[in-house]
């Protein structure tokens, strides 16, 4: 029962999230939403990914959000979308109705295990190779917002001055 | 009543996916198509935990979904210094209107 | 000790790319010696694969699921070939030295063709359908590069595109094939694929036996593909001689000597391949006659005679054709780099302007006469055993198909090779100057690259015994019964055929006719508009523009599918998504 209540109350916080005018809004029910998968992936036996989900997804992503909008700045559109939503409907509706057809056909009888020890052996043993993939990609990250911010400094006054 | 847990999970994660692909397909904002690409990925990192469950290796499912965490927090990272970037350079954070390097 | 060292032909080259490329346009002389330094090293490896062949599996690079295992073997087919790619590539760099001194950006060309070079040896060398394909593309794609090397001068980039359109239209039949072979023997492996070829269906069989048929006769510029390879002169010369006369071209012949086990046996297919061969060698041997543009003579000739070997192979005799493929490599070469000495030295490819330069260029005078006679097959030169050889399985093929007259043609063939040749040779080094060009003879890595060219052409024909040996030790040829013999038996049986006593009269006939020309005045007056048609290539020119027209304008249309907006790119993922599931549920059930 209360797998039921986390799932919709996840669906809800999403939609709202890309419902919401205002970018900041949108960013607060996002940060909802981590909130409410991160207890659903403790109740389904991953404790530790829990935390860090609820660290990474619900809080620093969020801050980095409200820091980027305030520097951004609101802003409303007008005009027609690209793709109009009926179309976006359509394609979005069939491609997700095959995948359910697709995946819940066979029923999987649910076999839900407790947290088994030995996630820090799995980690730092058997997908060793994804940690150093990881720091690799932190260390892309930082070199990235590192070169992209840095460019504040030079304002774009000297790229319009090499043509 | 007895809900099958699993079905029920797995519609959050078609759920999840499908309202990440429909943001992504009428955003406009740059900061709203970085919001959409967060939830498809929390949608997929569902899944993985959940065949890790499933299938009794918790563990390497959770230590997939710890890349794709990181990789995600990342990808969000850098997404949003590019709309910082973007919104001093050009002005707006209108997708439509960024048209510097199209024909 | 056979993977090392196919590992060092493919790699180091490669290698060697990344170096000159990364040391920068800045230090010339550190990239003519690099490049130089990594060819050397690669022929040298190539040679001494040479004595390592053997029809086991080489190594094997496990791939996983889709693509196999990316296999290589070292048989006597391979070995050859890429000891002509590694070696001849080395003289090419060595000539280059002088040949573009001064020009810049020589860390694209020289990286350009080293990476060509170990592409070649790989593609020869592997026997994954698949991984031959990527190398194919690789080679496709350096031979572009590098034709429109001079990307500022229009014509040579048209013919740079045109290449690489057309090759790569070829290129679709070689990845039907494989595609093919797959679905069938789901594996690409090529030896399992020639000891039993029953595993694809009769049609399937011929389907794939057509592809290939297409594929090589697009690559070495057969009928009706023949018009990229003249237009591909606008490259600098030791491109010319490396790729487009020692070593791409071949690739063709490569693939259809590879395959003729298990192809020979298609209805049609021998026969097709024998009328390709001869209508190319009759049809570009005309188009040489009446060239004036000195390397676009050398170019037909090629064509002419890629379409003997052709022919060759059609005719069952594949030793003829690879011994004509190993002879015509080396003189060519020669014959290219010598024209590049003469290009370097006076500045224009116009033989009507030359005239009387031998005497301001011995060298280059001694050795382009010297590859000129193995061109025209005269005696104790190299090209005379392997032509002589073909001709004579020729004569056994139509002899017993009822094709004597293909047989015919190709001794015509034979004498207008000589014609040209001589033409050639006689406009540029011969006779009084026709204009004042200031000729110096070749520079000393311009002679380092000839003269072992002109040794080879003098001595290689006395390797055809252990040729023949090397050529046993390719497994689906020894059930041919492709026999080993020593060199006294083969040239005891080319002097001793009747059919050699035909076609040097022929060739003589084919000199004279060039010697009494002013007496032939009134022939030549009759025969003008088959030689205006000759020049403008019979008409296939309108063809391929047409061709290379349609493909650009399709291109230019397609763009606009490219609108760079993320809602359309999205739209685009979700779509086949969708189809893909589709797909997939409906199989599924």
């Amino acid at each position: 029962m209360e797998y039921v209540l986390v799932v919709i109350g996840c669906l809800i916080c999403s939609v709202f999230a890309i419902r919401a005018r205002r970018l900041l809004i949108s960013a607060l029910w996002l940060a909802g939403a981590s909130a409410l998968v991160a207890l659903l992936l403790y109740m389904l036996g991953a404790p530790e990914i829990a935390v860090i989900e609820l660290s990474v997804g619900a809080g620093l992503v969020t801050v980095l959000f409200v820091f980027a909008i305030n520097i951004a700045g609101e802003e409303t559109f007008t005009g027609p979308n690209p793709i109009s939503k009926p179309l976006a409907w359509i394609l979005v509706g069939i491609a997700i109705v095959l995948l359910g057809v697709l995946v819940l056909g066979p029923q999987v009888s649910a076999s839900l295990s407790g947290p088994l020890p030995g996630f820090a052996e799995v980690i730092w043993k058997d997908r060793v190779l994804d940690v150093f993939l990881q720091v690799v990609l932190i260390f892309a990250g930082v070199l990235g917002v590192l070169g992209l911010l840095s460019e504040a400094k030079n304002p774009s006054k000297e790229g319009r001055d090499e043509h | 009543m007895s809900i099958n847990i699993v079905t029920c999970v797995i519609i959050l994660v078609l759920g999840l996916l499908a309202i990440g692909f429909y943001a992504l397909l009428i955003s406009r904002n740059l900061i709203k198509v970085v919001v959409a690409l967060q939830i498809l990925i929390k949608g997929a990192m569902v899944a993985l935990v959940l065949a890790g469950n499933i299938s009794g290796k918790v563990n390497e499912g959770q230590s997939l979904a710890l890349t794709v965490i990181v990789a995600d927090t990342i990808v969000a990272v850098i997404g949003l210094s590019l709309a910082v970037q973007v919104r001093r350079n050009f002005g707006t954070l209108d997708l439509k209107a960024l048209t510097t390097l199209r024909r | 000790m056979v993977g090392s060292l196919i590992l060092l032909a493919i790699g180091l080259p490669w290698l060697g790319a990344l170096v000159v490329l990364l040391f920068g346009d800045k230090a010339e002389r550190w990239q003519h010696g690099l490049a130089i330094f990594f060819a050397v090293l690669s022929g040298l490896a190539g040679l001494g694969l040479l004595t390592q062949a053997s029809s086991s599996l080489a190594f094997s690079i496990p791939v996983g699921g889709v693509f196999g295992d990316f296999t290589f073997v070292a048989d006597g087919l391979g070995v050859f070939l890429a000891a002509i790619a590694t070696v001849i590539g080395s003289l090419a760099v060595i000539f280059s030295a002088d040949y573009m001194k001064g020009e810049g950006q020589l860390g694209r060309y020289y990286a350009f063709v080293l990476f060509f070079i170990g592409a070649m040896a790989g593609l020869v060398l592997t026997s994954n359908l698949l991984l031959m394909f990527i190398f194919w593309e690789i080679t496709a794609l350096c031979s572009y590069a590098l034709i429109s090397f001079h990307n500022d001068d229009p014509k040579a980039v048209a013919g740079g595109i045109k290449a690489l359109i057309i090759t790569q239209l070829g290129g679709i039949g070689l990845l039907a094939g494989a595609l093919l072979l797959y679905s069938f023997q789901k594996s690409y492996d090529i030896s399992t694929f020639l000891a039993n070829p029953g595993v694809l269906p009769g049609n399937i069989l011929g389907v794939m036996a057509f592809g290939c048929l297409v594929a090589a006769a697009a690559k070495s510029a057969q009928f009706p593909f023949q018009t990229w390879l003249p237009d591909a002169m606008e490259a600098p010369t030791p491109i010319s001689a490396l790729i487009h006369a020692a070593t791409m071209v071949n690739a063709g012949v490569y693939l259809l000597a590879r395959f003729y086990p298990a192809f020979k046996d298609v209805p049609g297919w021998t026969t097709a391949v024998v009328l390709d061969g001869m209508i190319t060698a009759l049809l570009a041997a005309f188009m040489a006659l009446v060239a004036t543009d000195l390397k676009r003579v050398l170019a037909y000739s090629t064509v002419s005679q890629l379409g003997y070997m052709v022919y060759a192979v059609g005719a069952g005799g594949i030793y003829a054709s690879q011994f004509h493929l190993f002879s015509h490599s080396v003189f060519k070469a020669l014959l290219f780099l010598g024209a590049g000495a003469v290009i370097h030295a006076v500045g224009t490819r116009d033989m009507r302007l030359m005239g009387g330069l031998g005497k301001q260029m011995p060298l280059v005078r001694t050795v382009f006469v010297i590859g000129a006679l193995a061109l025209a097959g005269i005696p104790i030169l190299n090209g005379f055993w392997s032509k002589e050889l073909i001709l004579e399985s020729g004569l056994a093929f139509g002899e017993a198909n009822g094709m004597v007259w293909a047989y015919a043609f190709m001794v015509l063939g034979a004498g207008l090779t000589a014609l040209y040749t001589i033409r050639c040779v006689w406009m540029v080094f011969y006779g009084e100057a026709r204009s004042h060009l200031n000729g110096h003879d070749a520079g000393p890595a311009m002679r380092v690259a000839l003269l072992p060219l002109a040794f080879g052409t003098l001595t290689t024909w006395l390797l055809a015994g252990p040729f023949s040996q090397l050529l046993a030790t390719v497994s689906s040829y020894q059930k041919l019964g492709l026999e080993t013999n020593s060199t006294r038996t083969i040239l005891e049986e080319v002097v001793t055929a009747p059919a050699t006593l035909v076609v040097l009269v022929v060739i003589l006939l084919g000199i004279l006719a060039w010697i009494y020309r002013s007496r032939l005045a009134g022939l030549v007056n009759v025969l003008r508009p088959f030689i205006s048609a000759a020049s403008n290539g019979f008409g296939f020119e309108t063809i391929n523009r047409a061709i290379v027209w349609t493909t650009e304008t399709t291109a230019e249309n397609l763009r606009a599918t490219q609108t760079g907006l993320l809602s359309w790119n999205v739209a685009g993922i979700v779509l086949c998504l969708a189809i893909v599931l589709a797909v997939v549920v409906m199989g599924g059930r």
